[in-house]
């Protein structure tokens, strides 16, 4: 498990020395990819995701100062190495790290395209021995930031550098890669509702004989079908939710609250009574 | 109605083709009905009563599955913002109205100039209504798209805001401030026609949208509130008489439920105004269809001589035009879907939320 886990970061180690190269990079260190002896920021992303905000202020703040970043995530778990792992967990762990290179492929290609290096690196443990160890390993990191909801303390008594956290963006949207967001379709939701409404389909025509006399009646018999489509719309259109996001179809986040362009001025008093004279 | 009719009623005995003809036209009516707030009763009550449903129960049936399918599109757009509850309730008020009055004027004209009659109004007041609207509908789209896409408020609309009739009223999400008194006609031509042609939609979201002044976008998400409470209150009349076939109606809703909820996602991907694209282009198709039915009833009436014959292919080319103007909506719509998410799809994760 260490071992692709190595060869994972060394093969990246390439691909970046490549873009690095032509800056004349050969570094390297200890097994970790590194962009060429710029100084670098080490932006520390939430869970196995990376927030607009962090990304936006980083790449602002790097571009202003040349300076090249870093992302990292932080997964759960001991920071012990894979083989020491049931496969349970190095599942997980695998998983954690394909969404966490999902999530920074969008970056890398924000940072790339800004002419800035960028590399991507996963840890497992808790947030300050991994970034100090990534402070020790890769030279130059000049500062660290995060829009994660940890308090500094936390991360401050572990931690010997200049640490920024991002305040005021938790509601927003926390930017992933599309192949997560497949991954993260829910197919157990709609297998359970298809299975409910497979059974009140069922119910209702296999008994449909019974189902037609009592529910044709009439008078206060009504509240029958009322009832019975109340029940469906509930359940199947349950269904119909979870398999239209289970397919990748769902509303897209730019909609909040459209308004119809008026520009008109609000007419708020009431017409005042004025003097008239009747001639 | 009276028992004597129950009795009389029929329920069809239910087979392949007829199941999954209902599904399809429940499943393309809903991502309709989701998409511009109303449809799909249209190509329903006239199928069913081909597969042989008593035209009561077709009509019945295909009530009961809309209310539950406007409720479930009603909910989810109104979670993407889009629904106006105070608005569409004031609405459904007005319409509970216009449908009674709706109904008073088809039995007076039911007995004066028998079925033929009725069926000869009920088609024109469809040719009519339909292209006056449809046309302005299409046409404003069809300008909007030109300035590429962006809404204006029409200018009735701000005359009207303009007019200081008490009581006043505010409809917050709709962002619309307008007297009560211009509410009301909008609810009650739209409860006019959903008692004669079965879709009210068709005055009220256009209603909403030139009269009132609110986006095409929120008249048609509001439409479904009235839809629901309109279907809710007649589902009660037909279901105390027993004309409610449950089966149809729950073959319909299996399809319309997962129409619905398409139709709402797909109005978060495409630009407002293909939501009157969408209206305009199935109300002028409709009319056309409607259009074809006048002759077989100015022949029962006998004002014209045709050939029977004739009268069949026309009979047929309506039901045929109807159904294609649902499925031009249907592909429409999710072609506009297709095409926002095929663009968005590279974008999508650098967009701000």
């Amino acid at each position: 498990m260490l071992r692709r886990f190595k060869e994972r970061f060394q093969g990246r180690a390439g691909k970046a020395q490549t873009a690095a190269g032509r800056a004349g990079n050969p570094g390297q260190a200890e097994g970790y990819p590194q962009p060429r002896e710029n100084r670098k920021i080490l932006v520390v992303g939430q869970g196995d995701s990376f927030k607009e905000a962090e990304m936006d202020y980083a790449l602002n703040l790097a571009e202003r100062l040349g300076y090249d970043l870093i992302a990292l995530n932080v997964g759960p778990g001991p920071a012990t190495a894979a083989t020491f792992l049931t496969p349970y967990r190095k599942y997980q762990r695998d998983e954690f790290s394909r969404r966490a290179r999902e999530a920074a492929r969008v970056f890398k290609d924000r940072v790339t395209a800004q002419g800035l290096n960028f590399i991507h690196l996963v840890k497992f443990g808790d947030l300050g021995p991994s970034i100090e160890q990534i402070n020790h390993e890769i030279k130059r990191v000049e500062l660290v930031i995060t829009a994660t909801d940890i308090t500094d303390a936390e991360v401050m008594a572990e931690v010997n550098l200049p640490f920024f956290t991002l305040k005021g963006f938790s509601e927003e949207k926390i930017t992933t890669g599309g192949r997560e967001m497949r991954q993260m379709r829910p197919w157990g939701k709609t297998i359970a509702w298809g299975i409910g409404t497979a059974a009140l389909y069922a119910a209702t025509f296999l008994n449909s004989g019974t189902v037609m006399k009592y529910f044709t009646r009439g008078g206060w018999y009504a509240a029958l079908p009322i009832m019975t489509v109340f029940a469906f719309s509930f359940v199947h259109g349950a269904f119909a939710h979870h398999l239209w996001s289970a397919l990748g179809i769902e509303a897209t986040k730019k909609v909040v609250q459209p308004r119809p362009e008026a520009k008109r001025p609000v007419r708020r008093q009431r017409p005042r009574p004025e003097l008239r004279l009747n001639a | 109605m009276d028992a004597g009719v129950h009795e009389a009623v029929q329920f069809i005995d239910l087979n392949t083709t007829a199941v999954l003809f209902l599904f399809v036209v429940g499943f393309i009516g809903g991502l309709v009905s989701g998409f511009i707030g109303s449809g799909g009763a249209f190509v329903l009550t006239p199928g069913m009563m081909s597969l042989g449903v008593a035209g009561t129960v077709a009509v019945a049936s295909n009530m009961c599955h809309k209310f539950p399918k406007a409720l479930v599109g009603a909910y989810k757009r109104y979670k993407y913002g889009q629904v106006d509850i105070k608005l569409g309730l004031v609405m459904a008020a007005s319409a509970g109205l216009g449908v009674l009055v709706g109904i008073k004027i088809q039995e007076w004209i039911l007995a004066t100039w028998g079925q033929a009659g009725s069926n000869l109004y009920v088609s024109v007041s469809f040719v009519v209504i339909l292209v006056i609207v449809g046309g302005y509908v299409f046409l404003d789209a069809w300008k909007t798209a030109k300035k590429g896409g962006e809404e204006m408020v029409s200018s009735l609309a701000l005359k009207l805001q303009k007019i200081h009739l008490p009581p006043m009223m505010y409809f917050k999400t709709a962002n619309v401030r307008i007297s009560m008194w211009f509410t009301l006609p909008i609810g009650f031509a739209t409860g006019m026609l959903a008692a004669t042609i079965a879709v009210g939609g068709f005055i009220g979201v256009p209603g909403m949208i030139y009269v009132l002044g609110a986006s095409g976008l929120i008249a048609s998400a509001t439409e479904l509130v009235i839809a629901f409470v309109m279907g809710f209150g007649g589902t009660i009349k037909w279901a105390m008489m027993g004309m409610v076939d449950i089966r149809l109606t729950l073959i319909i809703l299996a399809g319309s439920l997962l129409g619905v909820q398409l139709g709402a996602i797909g109005t978060t991907y495409v630009k407002e105004h293909m939501i009157k694209v969408v209206m305009g282009t199935i109300m002028l198709i409709v009319a056309v269809s409607r259009g074809l039915a006048i002759p077989k009833y100015l022949k029962q009436l006998g004002l014209i001589n045709l050939n029977d014959g004739i009268i069949a292919i026309l009979g047929l080319a309506s039901f045929i035009s109807m159904c294609i103007a649902l499925a031009v909506g249907a592909i429409i719509i999710i072609g506009a879907m297709w095409r926002a998410k095929a663009k968005t799809a590279g974008e999508e994760v650098y967009e701000k939320a």
